[in-house]
């Protein structure tokens, strides 16, 4: 599950923001220094999240740490959608 | 006519309607009428003379427009300045226009004194009352209460001619010193009528004042408003900044007429709620100052259905000089609206750089003449009158349904989100990168984009914008990195930029050939 997130992340990214060349992007690449993120890039990753994944991110999800790569948002992502099965189980 | 007669006829017709609703106060016609005077009385005592320049420092209220009436009325001519801007660049205006007058917030003068900013002025005018700050000397301080005590006798009339210079819009120079662009009561007086009767501005209308009063923009909420007898809603500077607060205002006040950035409407869709609350108080929006994207002037027409919507074009040195009506909502395919025809009375011209009119569909400079082009600059002590025609520095082109159509600045300044960026800066930091052999910056529909030849195959579109991120704002490195195998150029070989652009925007790959990619070298 968390490879098929990850490479959803990634494949978007790429796409979007670095016109589809890979070359040197990996799931640690830092987000903010390669350029890739700022303020109005971070509002559309987290649009792309929320309705590719069927999670709500909040504000309070969203800083310099989980947003840092692939891998950091892989990570807050997979906590979400666990978060929903629990809640999901619960009901 | 002249600006400082506006009001009197309506304070004398309806003295008690509301001219101005500001956050904290609220001014019927008769009371700003009043305090014009009082503040014309009160510069007139402390020395004013015809065509002095009096600075304008105050959070935007009714009080300040009196200030600005006031100073008109004394014969003098206002200078509105940015009360978020910082004290040293008051200073460079206030050396460079001579302000001896100055009508400042309580709080904003402390600021001054603090930055050591009290040459050329003699006179601080309190615009409200509160401690008179001390270390203004050997300047004056007038309390608000000494204001407020002064004759509100509409005072003898000082200046006479439509020609005399009315106020300045100090706007910021390719330097980075701004310099003042002067209008006179008859260059406004073209836009303000024109664009109350375009809209039909009447007694029963609530305009919303927006812009910051040293924007133009603001020239159309106060003067074309004031003309007609409508009322002015402050939006105030702690409500600008939420989308959300900007609707409730204009719900709690049922403003009717609305002008602003296309910005500030994006901000009431994505943080507002527009799309679902909607505006039906609204019959006309005007925006201005930079392309409104064609996606969210859809949503923005979807929302307010009811309201004509207005594309207002042109440069401080103009004003308005070309208007479009979006008539119905732009069909599905239509990349951009038209900027529209000439207004206000003034004719234009698209020329090349040579300055030959260009034949229709080819872009040119935008030359404006008539009524709305600025009596000229001051700048650094000095005024320099206007050139005829006003080459404006935006290219244009003209269809054959006679619109204009806009296709960005001569120069390289854009906007991104609002934010001004000079393209020759971006694309210094491209160039700057030694495996990058030439690129151009460029903004298409408010993304910055760079289209790059790179010396060197290795070189990956990541390579280019973390280099970017380690040079520039944030806001300054390019969204796009476009890496190609060559750039159009014109017949005297430079960068072909309207091609270059066009062929990006039409995604067209064969014109702008993909670049050879050797595999990256390992990160480290």
């Amino acid at each position: 599950m968390e490879a098929r997130v990850k490479s959803e992340i990634r494949q978007h990214i790429v796409s979007t923001w670095l016109s589809g060349d890979e070359r040197g992007f990996s799931e640690d690449t830092d987000l903010q220094e390669g350029g890739i993120l700022d303020s109005f890039s971070t509002l559309a990753l987290i649009a792309f999240l929320d309705s590719t994944f069927s999670i709500q991110l909040e504000p309070a999800d969203i800083n310099a740490q989980t947003f840092r790569s692939v891998a950091t948002i892989s990570r807050l992502v997979m906590e979400k959608l666990a978060k929903n099965g629990a809640a999901e189980a619960a009901r | 006519m002249r600006i400082d007669r506006l009001v009197t006829p309506w304070a004398e017709r309806a003295p008690d309607r509301v001219a101005i609703d500001g956050a904290d106060e609220a001014l019927s016609y008769a009371a700003l009428d009043a305090l014009a005077n009082q503040f014309a009385n009160a510069f007139r005592a402390a020395g004013i003379a015809p065509g002095d320049r009096v600075g304008v420092h105050l959070p935007r209220s009714g009080r300040t427009v009196a200030a600005m009436l006031g100073a008109l009325r004394a014969g003098a001519v206002y200078v509105p300045l940015d009360p978020s801007s910082p004290p040293p660049r008051m200073k460079l205006i206030a050396q460079d226009c001579g302000l001896r007058h100055v009508v400042i917030a309580p709080a904003l003068l402390a600021n001054w004194i603090a930055a050591g900013v009290r040459e050329p002025v003699e006179h601080f005018f309190l615009g409200a009352d509160g401690p008179v700050p001390e270390g203004a000397a050997p300047a004056a301080v007038h309390p608000w209460s000494e204001l407020k005590a002064t004759s509100g006798a509409a005072p003898e009339p000082a200046g006479t001619s439509p020609d005399d210079l009315a106020y300045m819009l100090y706007t910021s120079g390719s330097t980075g010193v701004p310099k003042g662009v002067m209008i006179s009561h008859r260059n406004a007086l073209a836009f303000v009528d024109w664009a109350a009767d375009q809209v039909g501005l009447h007694e029963g209308d609530r305009v919303a004042s927006v812009a910051p009063f040293h924007f133009d923009l603001s020239v159309f909420d106060l003067w074309s408003s004031l003309s007609r007898g409508s009322t002015v809603v402050i939006v105030d500077e702690a409500t600008v900044i939420s989308g959300r607060r900007m609707l409730d205002r204009i719900h709690a006040k049922a403003i009717t007429v609305w002008y602003s950035v296309p910005s500030a409407i994006v901000l009431m869709l994505d943080d507002g709620g527009l799309a679902e609350r909607g505006a039906p108080s609204l019959r006309t929006v005007f925006f201005a100052g930079e392309v409104f994207p064609m996606k969210h002037l859809r949503r923005a027409m979807a929302a307010i259905p009811q309201a004509r919507f207005f594309n207002l074009f042109g440069p401080t040195e103009t004003n308005v000089c070309v208007a479009y009506e979006v008539k119905g909502m732009p069909l599905p395919e239509a990349t951009s609206i038209p900027i529209g025809q000439a207004s206000c009375g003034d004719t234009v011209a698209i020329v090349d750089p040579e300055g030959r009119p260009v034949p229709e569909g080819e872009v040119g400079e935008l030359l404006v003449e008539g009524p709305t082009v600025m009596l000229g600059y001051w700048d650094a002590g000095r005024r320099t009158p206007a050139k005829h025609p006003y080459p404006t520095g935006d290219l244009v082109s003209r269809r054959p349904d006679g619109e204009l159509m806009y296709h960005g600045r001569r120069d390289h300044l854009v906007k991104i989100h609002g934010y001004r960026v000079e393209l020759g800066e971006v694309e210094a930091a491209l160039n700057a990168h030694s495996g990058i052999q030439e690129a151009i910056a460029m903004a298409v529909d408010q993304q910055l984009v760079a289209v790059a030849v790179p010396a060197d195959p290795a070189v990956s579109v990541l390579d280019v914008k973390r280099y970017c991120a380690t040079r520039l704002p944030r806001y300054m490195v390019p969204s796009e990195v476009r890496l190609v195998e060559s750039l159009p150029r014109t017949s005297s070989g430079k960068i072909d930029r309207v091609r270059t652009r066009a062929a990006f925007i039409a995604a067209d790959w064969s014109l702008l050939k993909p670049a050879q990619r050797a595999e990256a070298r390992k990160e480290s």
